[in-house]
């Protein structure tokens, strides 16, 4: 107990340090106090000491960033971990049954045929979301809607779907040579687009999704005894598989139309939480999202300050940062048991 | 009253068929074991009566109310389960595992409540598992897993408890007191136990009646010492059994040809 007391603790400390980082870092240099002095002004405490210039690149340019991060790490952590409970698989994450793919190929398709000029900002999450959706849809039929199917076969359909609209996008991609790098780009994942529109935009889906997917922490406990177990146990386990899924890729769907594909966070921040605080998902999901929040800030920090003014892409920055860290803490973890 | 009431029950799978056409009534308060060879339907019917298979034809009723007609929540209620594998999720504590019980009383969004926890502890007790209840269930033994599986299924106070196997892989100690714990609860609560089980020679000497099984039908229903003594249970294993009374119990010995 006393353990996932630390645990909590550091987690939120490392959130207020992503946050205030997220702020702070960035190639113009602002004195931190002057920063926390200025959030402090905006409570009617003090004075705040920076530049009208200063004041817009923190909340016009840094802030929103740092929120979609928040909102970004916080969706895909909690969609991993609720995939991991809910198929009973340690390789599931957000994308599982089509997301990327799906979305992916609207991307693509915004970038490539709609292309161009002023319009493809508004576009390319359109589709991007569309696509996602209907990947997911289209898994939950091929899946046979989960009605007479178990979780393999709907990881099975998702498979299929996702090969299928990957090829397509592929083709795509190379059909358009013109347009490869900026498709390049936005698979890698970015936040560089975040404006306070897009974070209005996306933050009431993720809101809601967060919720409920840390609300079916309970029923995923119940569900690590299997689907025919935990259905005699009570659980009516096709609508909560149902809500988890809908849950996971509306939010998920909401991310990646803005930020792209930003991989790695999804799978390994549960995993992460998991080796701290033990199986239970009451711990794991909640814990999660601050830790993912936490995480995905900071990677944005390093991916966009480290080779400033050009940008690291995001999933580059995910995977280069939590792989070790992941590795870290399995190989303490190992020692400790042993 | 009967507890359980089989009707017509037929399991089909493709062209094969499981369960053939299962009738059978099981009084409230008696302990019935279902008998048979490998591949006699056993399993598919006991999933049937305990709501995780569905069934090609016929119904199961439990205290006159049939289990289609009710939620998860209600069947969980009245029927519970000892599967003959439990998935054993490494991590997570004896108390926490026999609480999943509960599941059906408390919701899915609310914690235990104080009742919730007080049934739990009593199960717990009764099983003798109090020493255990922080444990992690991974390192259980065979028989204490087995009764802390056991544990959970009591926690859902049902009327009924299904067991598919229960004794598989415990030593003869272990066996014999899984099987005497399920006894005193049959006798001191009430309890209806519907079961299946290889060990001839415990089969009969547990319940208080045996269903023979094979291909899926019904072959001999009756009390357990008729069922033992009977031609037809050699007949449906195809094999030489001689049954010996040793201390007023019957004994099933196979007989090498």
């Amino acid at each position: 107990m006393r353990r996932v007391a630390v645990v909590v603790a550091l987690t939120l400390a490392g959130l207020a340090m992503a946050v205030v980082g997220g702020l702070v870092i960035g190639p113009t240099p602002i004195g931190t106090t002057r920063v926390v002095g200025d959030m402090f002004s905006h409570l009617g405490l003090g004075h705040s000491t920076l530049t009208s210039l200063q004041s817009t690149i923190i909340w016009q340019l840094r802030a929103p960033r740092m929120v979609l991060g928040l909102l970004a790490g916080s969706m895909l952590a909690v969609a991993g971990g609720t995939y991991q409970g809910v198929f009973r698989n340690p390789l599931a994450d957000p994308y599982l049954l089509g997301v990327a793919a799906g979305a992916g190929l609207g991307a693509t398709f915004a970038i490539v045929h709609v292309g161009g000029g002023l319009s493809t900002p508004t576009w390319t999450p359109l589709l991007a979301f569309v696509g996602a959706i209907g990947a997911v849809t289209a898994t939950w039929l091929v899946g046979g809607r989960g009605l007479y199917s178990n979780a393999a076969t709907l990881i099975l359909a998702g498979v299929a779907v996702s090969a299928l609209l990957t090829s397509v996008q592929t083709y795509l991609q190379q059909s358009s040579l013109g347009s490869m790098t900026r498709v390049y780009i936005w698979l890698l994942g970015s936040l560089a687009s975040a404006t306070w529109g897009s974070v209005g935009l996306v933050a009431p889906y993720v809101v809601v999704c967060v919720l409920v997917c840390v609300a079916a922490g309970r029923a995923l406990d119940v569900m690590s005894v299997g689907e025919d177990e935990s259905r005699s146990l009570g659980l009516p386990v096709r609508r909560v598989r149902l809500i988890v899924i809908v849950a996971s890729s509306l939010g998920t769907a909401a991310i990646v139309s803005v930020a792209g594909l930003i991989g790695f966070v999804g799978i390994i921040v549960p995993h992460i939480v998991r080796l701290l605080v033990g199986t239970s998902y009451r711990r794991i999901l909640p814990i999660s999202v601050v830790f993912g929040a936490a995480f995905m800030v900071f990677a944005d920090t390093i991916a966009r300050t480290i080779v400033a003014p050009s940008e690291l892409p995001l999933g580059v920055v995910t995977a280069l940062v939590g792989a070790p860290v992941f590795v870290v803490i399995l190989t303490l973890r190992r020692r400790v048991a042993m | 009253m009967s507890s359980v009431e089989i009707r017509g029950l037929s399991v089909r799978v493709g062209a094969k068929t499981l369960v053939d056409d299962v009738t059978l009534d099981i009084e409230a308060g008696t302990w019935c074991t279902i008998i048979g060879p490998n591949g006699a339907g056993k399993t598919s019917l006991v999933e049937v009566v305990a709501g995780i298979r569905t069934a090609s034809d016929g119904s199961v009723a439990i205290s006159g109310r049939s289990i289609d007609k009710m939620s998860e929540r209600e069947r969980a209620r009245s029927v519970a389960l000892v599967p003959q594998h439990p998935i054993v999720p490494s991590g997570m504590s004896v108390f926490d595992y026999v609480a999943l019980g509960r599941t059906a009383y408390h919701g899915l969004f609310r914690s235990a409540g104080v009742n919730d926890r007080r049934v739990v502890e009593s199960v717990l007790e009764r099983l003798y598992l109090g020493e255990f209840r922080e444990r992690d269930v991974a390192t259980l033994s065979g028989g204490e897993r087995q009764r802390m599986v056991l544990g959970r299924a009591l926690a859902q106070s049902t009327t009924v408890i299904v067991l598919d196997e229960p004794i598989t892989g415990l030593d003869l100690r272990h066996q014999m007191e899984l099987l005497e714990l399920l006894k005193k609860e049959v006798l001191e609560c009430g309890l209806t136990l519907v079961a299946t089980l290889h060990d001839l020679t415990l089969a009969g000497q547990f319940a208080d009646r045996l269903v023979l099984l094979d291909h899926g039908a019904v072959v001999l229903d009756d009390d357990s010492a008729s069922v033992v003594r009977s031609e037809e249970l050699a007949q449906t294993y195809g094999m030489k059994l001689r049954v010996v009374d040793v201390d007023g119990s019957d004994v099933v010995v196979p007989v090498r040809r």
